[in-house]
């Protein structure tokens, strides 16, 4: 770990002072103890700030996003940052020439408090990064998690009226913060289907029928894109189960398009925006 | 000459978010996109008493609410004069004589017509920007013997964008002592009038600011031109009046989104002299 | 007098019997004041709810009116008044202090909130002392003591096996009335506790009075992700937006919570937007907490609750910016 740490830092360092880059963005010391946060850095002196270690639970392939056009700029990739960037790039929501990826590979973060591996962690499929412009340390070799569809399942096991009232449950929690969208690499709308006031799509009252709108709303406007980093739900401050929404969907489309994940390499088109002559149609 | 002295936060009432239903009792196309209507209670009533600068709150009620200055008044009505640029606007512009609309207030402050008697007047205003600014021109016809020499300066982007064409050509320049300039920013057929920005056109007219208070209100870009260009006239920022536009939902300062530092534009607003808003944070 | 523990639940029960009361619980996994129910187990031990108790005065959606169309054509508007008698009971000093600030904010300042003012008038404010807190809490930094909430219609202080119980409003000794027969004579032992999080809030206002536009915000608004999470666990957090809700003939208007956060706060019909991004908004957030408010009645808006410290997901952080602050010459 803290050779990483070491490697980033120079990494850093040399990348700021040479001008290849105009901002790194890694993370940084939190207040409390083994808490770490989001840290950008433009001035190469500042780099001794740059931590790593088992808690940078922050995803900061986002951020890439929003900082673009001001300039070049570098930041840490696992393999969730790393298929963030590849989803922005297949998206075209982000060229690649305008980020330098310094790759890491993970062997999973834990939360600060429990010092437990996190969830998002333990149902992570690709612990090294699938993009990068230098890899620093070791690729690690990680089991595939078990069936990461086990709470979709239970959920389809469900009758309508316990999947009803098992939904009604996770949406009457839903605050309407929007942390899942805004934390979301998929979510790069220039303005989100919830901010067009004048389309009128969302209603901004807090019950259940408006909160489930805007879940399944995003899930399905996420479709296809979802890279499974698991930001939303551990975001989420009153802990839905977002992610089984977005297994749902994936589950679906490997039984009916076949397997297939998100964010591993920059082309595109997604299954949901590809037409084929054999394309199951069921639904039809 | 005394001080220019404006009331802040100066508005009270009971009840104050639930609007009395209303009839448009008049319709005035000022332009393709302005209307002007004019209000009354179902009773032949004046749906509030207000001071000139004052605020009310107009709802389509079934699409929704939207702050407007009152632009005239009379002894059983009120006017509004309304931009179609979003919902709520486009909704009350497919209205009739008779239909009926919400109204409450009167919200905010209001220009201080007590302390600029004895003063000559000078109202700067382009395209909309004229509705807030005839509520107090108005009052000083009305009051004409406690105010100098009356000038108005006002510009649209074009002839057809002008709004209250028969004050401007027919009745304001036959009050007395009254100077009303008009120019347009475009030139086009059948407009032999002046074709300048509003601030050149300040500068060009020559407007002496001996014992004068100007009053000013329009978009962000004329805003800014305009008070430079008072300013390089020789007006102070204590003698220059303006009424500032914010997004407004409750209109009684509780709901926090029209704020300028700790100020509401609704309750403490909206009107102030230049020199009260550069103690202001400038997020306007 | 106290109240033994082993009362605590009768005393409940006798309460609901004329109005909702409020205790901290955890509902579906999250911690927040829910309505007592009689096999409740007690949880008056939570440090702090995830979800602050302002809900009790100013819900996330509250109907403000029915409006529609009669079967004249005349349009009709129907107030509307939710308002029950409540009791909160185990609430702390940090949320309390943030109903003061509310009082201010909707009580205040020439217009009296109708809404918000049905509900303050019948809530009845039990506070409970803490003895114990999070590594979040900061309240005795914001000038607030844990164990004492002056404002609170009545006062629990935590022993052993018993509470403390004093009045401190009319309305207080009123209720205690209906406690009697749970009370008894004597005292408990409180230990005295501090919160081990600490920010000096010296010079912090008047040195925010000149940081407008000073580049901290520009630096710490970089990892904020604008979503509303700290303004919505915010205790004191208390802007909303008015909407409606149309069906056929009728509708009702509502308010409901937003957030200085969300671009679409401020967002004017036409194009412009004085915050147009997280930078303005940001900083607007906290000036409001440090600066604004207290130009405008005489208070800090940050309680010291902790709540966006701990849930903010990417850790920006009220406290550090505080810190910060301090250090700074400006």
């Amino acid at each position: 770990m803290s050779a990483i740490e070491d490697k980033i830092r120079i990494r850093t360092k040399e990348l700021l002072e040479s001008g290849e880059v105009a901002e790194f963005i890694g993370w940084g010391k939190g207040r409390f103890e083994n808490q770490t946060s989001p840290l950008f850095i433009k001035d190469p002196s500042r780099v001794d700030e740059l931590v790593y270690n088992d808690y940078c639970v922050n995803t900061l392939g986002k951020y890439a996003y929003q900082m673009k056009g001001d300039g070049k700029i570098a930041l840490c990739v696992r393999g969730c940052d790393a298929r963030a960037i590849n989803r922005m790039l297949s998206d075209k929501a982000l060229n690649r020439e305008d980020v330098y990826l310094l790759g890491i590979p993970c062997e999973g973060m834990r939360d600060r408090k429990t010092n437990e591996v996190l969830k998002k962690c333990q149902e992570c499929r690709h612990h090294n990064p699938v993009v990068y412009d230098e890899l620093l340390g070791e690729e690690v070799e990680f089991p595939l998690p078990e069936n990461r569809f086990v709470e979709v399942e239970a959920i389809e096991q469900m009758s309508t009226q316990e999947r009803a009232d098992y939904f009604d449950t996770v949406f009457s929690k839903c605050i309407r913060c929007y942390a899942c969208r805004d934390v979301c690499p998929c979510c790069t709308c220039n303005q989100c289907f919830v901010d067009q006031r004048e389309a009128d799509w969302q209603g901004k009252q807090s019950n259940i029928p408006e909160n489930r709108f805007f879940g399944l709303t995003r899930a399905f406007h996420v479709g296809d894109r979802c890279i499974e980093c698991g930001e939303c739900e551990r975001v989420c401050p009153m802990g839905l189960p977002l992610m089984s929404l977005n297994r749902k969907l994936i589950k679906d489309m490997n039984t009916l398009f076949g397997e297939f994940e998100a964010g591993m390499g920059d082309e595109g088109p997604d299954v949901l925006r590809t037409y084929k002559l054999d394309d199951v149609e069921e639904f039809m | 000459m005394s001080k220019i002295e404006i009331s802040h936060g100066c508005a009270f009432g009971e009840k104050p978010l639930i609007p009395q239903i209303c009839n448009i009792i008049g319709i005035v196309e000022e332009t393709s996109d302005v209307k002007t209507f004019r209000i009354q209670t179902p009773e032949g009533k004046k749906p509030f008493e207000c001071r000139p600068g004052q605020l009310g709150m107009l709802s389509a009620m079934f699409t929704g609410e939207s702050m407007f200055c009152v632009a005239d008044q009379g002894d059983d009505y009120i006017e509004f004069t309304v931009k179609r640029v979003g919902m709520v606007t486009e909704e009350l512009h497919s209205l009739s004589v008779g239909a009926q609309v919400g109204v409450r207030g009167p919200y905010g402050n209001w220009f201080p017509t007590e302390s600029c008697k004895g003063r000559n007047m000078v109202f700067v205003a382009g395209g909309i920007g004229l509705a807030p600014v005839r509520a107090f021109l108005s009052y000083t016809l009305k009051h004409r013997e406690d105010y100098g020499t009356i000038t108005l300066v006002y510009s649209a982007s074009n002839k057809d964008d002008l709004v209250f064409k028969k004050e401007l050509f027919e009745v304001w320049p036959n009050e007395p002592d009254t100077h009303v300039n008009v120019s347009v920013y475009h030139a086009c057929d059948g407009w032999e009038g002046e074709v300048c920005y509003t601030a050149p056109f300040l500068e060009k007219l020559g407007i002496s600011t001996e014992n004068a208070a100007a009053v000013l209100c329009g978009g962000p870009s004329l805003y800014r031109t305009c008070s430079e260009g008072l300013r390089k006239l020789g007006f102070a920022d204590e003698d220059i009046i303006t009424t500032l536009e914010m997004r407004m939902k409750c209109g009684v300062g509780k709901c926090g989104r029209c704020n300028i530092g700790g100020k509401f534009i609704c309750l403490d607003g909206p009107v102030f002299t230049l020199a009260e808003l550069a103690g202001l944070p400038s997020d306007v | 007098m106290i109240l033994k523990k082993e009362n605590v639940q009768n005393l409940l029960d006798e309460l609901s019997k004329s109005a909702l009361v409020f205790v901290p619980k955890e509902v579906d996994g999250v911690l927040k004041f829910a309505p007592f129910k009689s096999a409740d187990e007690m949880t008056l031990d939570i440090i702090n709810t995830t979800l602050p108790p302002k809900d009790l005065l100013f819900p996330q959606t509250q109907k403000m009116y029915r409006y529609g169309i009669d079967a004249d054509g005349k349009m009709y508007v129907d107030p509307s008044d939710d308002s029950a008698e409540q009791v909160v009971f185990g609430i702390r000093t940090c949320d309390m202090q943030s109903i003061v600030c509310m009082d201010d904010v909707f009580l205040t300042k020439g217009f009296v909130d109708e809404f918000y003012q049905a509900k303050r008038d019948k809530l009845l404010t039990v506070a409970i002392g803490c003895n114990k807190v999070a590594e979040t809490c900061f309240c005795d930094s914001m000038g607030l003591d844990p164990q004492n909430s002056p404002t609170a219609d009545i006062q629990l202080l935590e022993g052993d096996d018993a509470y403390s119980v004093v009045a401190q409003t009319e309305k207080g000794e009123k209720a205690l009335e209906s406690w009697k027969p749970f009370l008894s004579e004597g005292s408990v032992e409180v230990p005295k506790i501090e919160c081990a999080l600490k920010v000096d809030m010296t010079g912090v206002k008047d040195k925010l009075d000149r940081m407008f536009d000073h580049p901290i915000w520009e630096e710490l608004s970089a990892k904020c992700l604008a979503c509303g999470t700290c303004t919505y666990v915010c205790p004191t957090c208390h802007c909303f937006d008015i909407s409606q809700e149309n069906k056929m003939k009728d509708g009702v208007r509502f308010r409901c919570w937003d957030s200085c956060m969300f671009s679409e706060y401020t967002q004017m019909a036409g194009d412009h937007n004085p915050r147009p991004t997280k930078k303005e908004r940001l900083r607007n957030r906290f000036m409001h907490k440090l600066c604004f408010f207290e130009d405008r009645y005489g208070k800090t808006l940050c309680v010291g609750c902790g709540r966006c410290v701990e849930k903010c997901p990417v850790s920006v952080d009220i406290t550090c910016l505080i810190d910060q602050i301090g250090e700074f010459d400006v």
